[in-house]
């Protein structure tokens, strides 16, 4: 009986929000999803029903599976630098909360993330510049050969897992940070009278403690990796007459399709198939990272 | 080497290592703010200067005189707001109730909650562009709000950090004691969930200030702008005014500064206050 | 963030909502454009309306090219309010008028537009569709070459280049090199990475001056134009720039900004590097001339939709004011757009600027040549640039005519697909 008392609470105090969401997302949403099926330029009345045939189309469509291994190559990359760059730096700036410089460093790690992308990418465009730029100079000051950064397929992937990694850096250590701050004091004092070392009671207690927390980043990362669209836009266009290579994203396809090419249908067709691949892959991420109590 | 001393100097070191990580992540700002003192002649240059050789205000004098800059921040403050708001609220309760009542239509609910975040919001934008044309919301505020009343990784936020830092065994106790549910939730969670709720204002908050692709498709009005559809203003069809834009993101990078500063403040001191964990 | 924050943020928050709520008055008129710095245009020509309609408010509202077109999208498809002159490139609009989204001309300006002294019939055809007059023209974007005076002259080459085997012999004059013999300027810049279709607009205005197109029209059908010897040569001459004699190379700097740095000593663009090098290189000595054979032309024309009978004549008025001759001068002088009206005299902004005369000053024989009105010309260009930014990157293309013809044989397939998919591919 206790229970279904619960149960109602549960579903009552839920339902306020769950109608907004209706309203905004999920409404919208399964429109454009039913829009999948259909043929639609937009502007005119009708909307032909086509089934699969976007489906179909999408399979042997170049630019599109272009645009769906890059998207996943750079969601990949962010995740695997941002986790543990951002764990790593939010447990030093935890560790020197009391330093006079923390709020600096809160700040500094953040700002990235809030500042507008079309100015700011000057200067990476600069930092990427192959005969000019800070990067290649240090590489071939260590030895190496200057390389075409903005230009080569695979190195402009790469230059966009720096940039997104750069605005999402903060919001990682934001979280983290305050994670961190959660943390059980009393068994940290137990490990130290115990002898542990900062580090060690950092991978032994600190990392298993917060895997809720690395969940959420993990999958945070991931699907706005999924999603990225301003950085590939800014590095390639041409500002300072310095071009780059415009590296295809999902995102920057599903527009194209929508309000260039006038195919909202197919853009459609797209969005279904890039929320299948990431709801799998954040099925799988909930799996691996299950945290105390199987959650 | 004294115990005290040694741990002074592993501060010290890790304080030069996280200043210099600071350094390099704010280097890109800091040539943007130098671009904003930048003539059109000096931008041209390529390496671009750190410093401006020929330093000028007309960037900053004209962004303040002749747009309505501080219009468009006041847009931006108030939607950001009622936003943060909104989806604090909304989260909160939403976050601990699918944290701690796992029933199986209470899950199928947050995998549908989490589910809507993974389609880019460019996407289906154009159907909510219909619905709120449809009740007339285009141009104002709460057109604005439409998109950015929740937030789905609010919600799951809310969730992680129930699920890890409150224990079962204490609301139990709670409702031992005979406290009803609600009364649980308001003395009991949202103390506990303090930082955690200012971490997500502060993200909630610079979401909406950062927003462009709804606001640009919702507000027509100049006046109306955001501060992120007004800055598109200066990128015209083959050029941008990079400038100009720079000063532009300079000066709005001030407010964003405080307002974090600020809200941090919130839940750094409100930690250290509450003290005892367990 | 405690409660009595948030509870006082609340109660302001809700003043806002409702002090926020802006609508423009039903009998305002709104102009959206898609050029930022036309602004103070427009706003000159509701001036010069303030006598006809004192109580007219215009409202200008201009904004980046790839927003303006999503808002115009989003707004015709669910109605305007307002009454809204829409400024729009001709092939844009088409799409609309064809799915009934904006309605033909009133009478006086359908006559505006097709008295033949005001526009010539190129202008007037891009504004019309089966007959009707829907929009008014009012000024294009259109290429000329640019080229560096002192650079030429260092080379020993007397005035600019006038044959498509001139350009290349130029180039490789022009470009100047390292010690590892690694261009550091390049002769003639050549636009080989970026985003969109333009790539392909581009490599389209060199296939021109070879008699080339890259789509053929047949009625009202079209297909793929360049798998020939024309696009052959197109082709070949870039891939001799960029991989055989390297006067230019994608990491080069390019465009309008290398110019101005003196990086590049020719190149093709529009009119608007004339106000931008006043500005940013007011000292670079440089002059414009003709192409070939012709350019690229793409007239903007407006339109108007929306808001009651009343507003919607005061837009179309505002349209036809905005053609007034004053007002083109204006904006010839200080936007660098050119006007599409004949007979109006430029002479004065010319003698000023002389590099506005390769724009406007133009031989009898000057072959324009326009974007098609078909729905999917976008994902044509944007698939074949694909597929020419791969092009320019293959070394093995060098000298090698067979494998370039393959090369386009292929994108013409795929952009006859396309065609196909929409229903217009000619056989």
């Amino acid at each position: 009986m206790l229970r279904r008392k619960r149960f109602w609470f549960a579903i009552m105090a839920i339902l306020p929000t769950f109608a907004i969401f209706g309203w905004v997302r999920l409404f919208p949403i399964i429109e454009t999803l039913r829009l999948s099926m259909h043929e639609w330029n937009l502007l005119s009345k009708n909307k032909p029903f086509v089934g699969v045939q976007n489906f179909v189309e999408l399979f042997g469509d170049n630019q599109f599976l272009d645009a769906l291994t890059n998207t996943a190559i750079i969601a990949f990359g962010a995740m695997a630098v941002t986790i543990p760059m951002s764990l790593v730096l939010a447990a030093v700036i935890y560790h020197r909360t009391r330093s006079r410089f923390s709020g600096f460093y809160e700040t500094a790690v953040f700002i990235p993330h809030v500042v507008s992308l079309v100015p700011a990418a000057m200067a990476w465009k600069w930092i990427f510049d192959a005969k000019l730029g800070p990067l290649n100079a240090m590489i071939v000051g260590l030895g190496g050969d200057a390389l075409p950064w903005l230009f080569d397929p695979v190195l402009s992937v790469i230059c966009i897992i720096f940039l997104v990694s750069w605005q999402t850096l903060g919001y990682g250590v934001l979280i983290y940070l305050v994670g961190f701050r959660n943390l059980p004091k009393s068994v940290f004092e137990a490990a130290q009278l115990d002898g542990a070392s900062g580090v060690q009671s950092f991978l032994y207690m600190s990392v298993p403690l917060l895997k809720p927390i690395t969940l959420y980043v993990s999958v945070v990362t991931l699907i706005s990796g999924f999603n990225v669209y301003a950085q590939a836009y800014v590095l390639a266009s041409d500002t300072q007459g310095a071009p780059g290579r415009q590296v295809r994203v999902l995102v920057l396809d599903m527009l194209e399709n929508s309000f260039q090419n006038f195919r909202v249908g197919y853009a459609a067709a797209e969005a279904v198939i890039l929320l299948t691949i990431v709801l799998m892959l954040t099925m799988i991420q909930f799996g691996l990272l299950r945290g105390k109590g199987g959650r | 080497m004294s115990a005290k001393a040694r741990v002074r100097r592993t501060n010290f070191m890790l304080d030069i290592a996280l200043f210099i990580i600071c350094i390099l992540l704010l280097t890109p700002l800091i040539l943007l703010i130098a671009n904003g003192f930048k003539t059109p002649q000096e931008m041209l240059v390529w390496p671009p200067t750190l410093f401006p050789k020929d330093p000028t205000l007309q960037n900053f004098q004209k962004v303040f005189t002749e747009t309505p800059l501080l219009r468009w921040m006041f847009n931006s403050f108030a939607f950001a707001i009622l936003s943060t708001v909104a989806i604090v609220s909304t989260s909160a309760l939403a976050g601990y109730i699918i944290g701690k009542f796992p029933f199986r239509s209470v899950n199928v609910i947050f995998v549908l909650f989490l589910a809507t975040a993974i389609i880019p919001f460019e996407v289906y934008m154009i159907p909510l562009y219909f619905q709120v044309k449809a009740l007339g919301f285009l141009n104002s505020i709460g057109g604005l709000l439409v998109g950015y009343l929740v937030m789905s990784f609010g919600i799951f936020l809310i969730r992680q950090n129930v699920i890890a830092s409150i224990p079962d065994e204490l609301l139990e106790a709670a409702r031992i004691d005979g406290g009803g549910e609600l009364w649980i939730f308001w003395h009991v969670v949202l103390p506990l969930l303090r930082g955690p709720l200012a971490a997500l204002a502060v993200l909630a908050f610079f979401q909406a200030w950062t927003a462009f692709a709804w606001p640009i498709v919702v507000t027509t009005r100049k006046t109306s702008f955001t501060i992120e559809v007004g800055l598109a203003n200066f990128q015209s069809a083959y050029t941008i005014d990079l400038s100009l834009l720079s000063a532009a993101s300079a000066a709005v990078m001030v407010p964003s500064v405080i307002a974090f500063v600020l809200l941090r403040r919130n839940f750094v001191e409100g930690i250290a206050a509450s003290g005892m964990k367990e | 963030m405690n409660k009595s924050i948030r509870s006082r943020a609340l109660t302001s928050a809700a003043g806002l909502l409702l002090a926020g709520t802006l609508t423009a008055n039903a009998e305002d008129i709104v102009i959206w454009g898609g050029f930022p710095e036309l602004t103070e245009y427009y706003e000159r020509v509701a001036e010069s309306l303030s006598g006809k309609y004192p109580d007219l408010n215009v409202v200008v509202e201009p904004i980046g090219l790839r927003d303006h077109e999503k808002r115009v999208a989003l707004g015709l498809s669910s109605g305007l309010d307002n009454a809204t002159v829409l400024e729009l490139i001709g092939s844009t609009a088409n799409r609309y008028i064809v799915n009934d989204l904006i309605q033909p001309a009133p009478d006086n300006v359908s006559a505006f537009v097709k008295d033949d002294s005001n526009f010539e019939a190129f202008f007037q055809e891009t504004a019309t569709v089966g007959g009707l007059v829907y929009g008014v023209p009012v000024f294009r974007g259109q290429g000329a070459l640019f080229y560096n005076t002192d650079m030429l002259a260092a080379a020993g080459l007397e005035g600019p280049p006038t044959t498509m085997d001139e350009y290349d012999e130029y180039a490789a004059k022009l470009t100047q090199r390292d010690s590892d013999g690694n261009p550091t300027v390049s002769g003639w810049s050549l636009r080989l990475s970026g985003g969109g279709g333009g790539i392909a607009e581009k490599f389209w205005i060199n296939l021109h001056q070879y008699g080339g197109t890259l789509l053929e029209q047949d009625g009202d059908k079209y297909r793929a134009g360049y798998a020939n010897e024309k696009g052959l040569a197109a082709l070949r001459q870039y891939v001799n720039a960029v991989s055989g004699l390297k006067t230019v190379t994608v990491e080069m700097p390019a465009d309008a900004a290398a110019f101005q740095r003196e990086q590049t000593a020719m190149f093709i663009r529009e009119s608007w590097v004339i106000g931008d090098t006043a500005k940013k290189a007011p000292d670079l000595n440089y002059k414009t001339a003709v192409l070939p054979r012709g350019s690229i032309a793409l007239p903007v024309n407006l339109y108007v939709s929306g808001g009651s009978e009343k507003a919607q004549a005061a837009a179309w008025d505002f349209a036809v004011a905005a053609n007034q001759p004053e007002h083109l001068v204006w904006m010839l002088d200080n936007v660098g757009w050119l006007p599409n009206r004949s007979g109006v005299d430029y002479s004065g902004v010319v003698a000023a600027k002389p590099q506005f005369g390769a724009f406007v000053d133009l031989p009898e024989d000057y072959v324009f040549f326009t974007l098609p009105s078909i729905e999917p010309i976008n994902e044509i260009l944007t698939r074949f640039a694909a597929q020419l930014v791969d092009a320019y990157a293959d070394e093995s293309l060098v000298g090698n005519d067979a494998a370039m013809l393959e090369v386009l044989k292929a994108s013409a397939e795929e952009t006859n697909t396309i065609l196909k998919r929409a229903g217009i591919l000619a056989d």
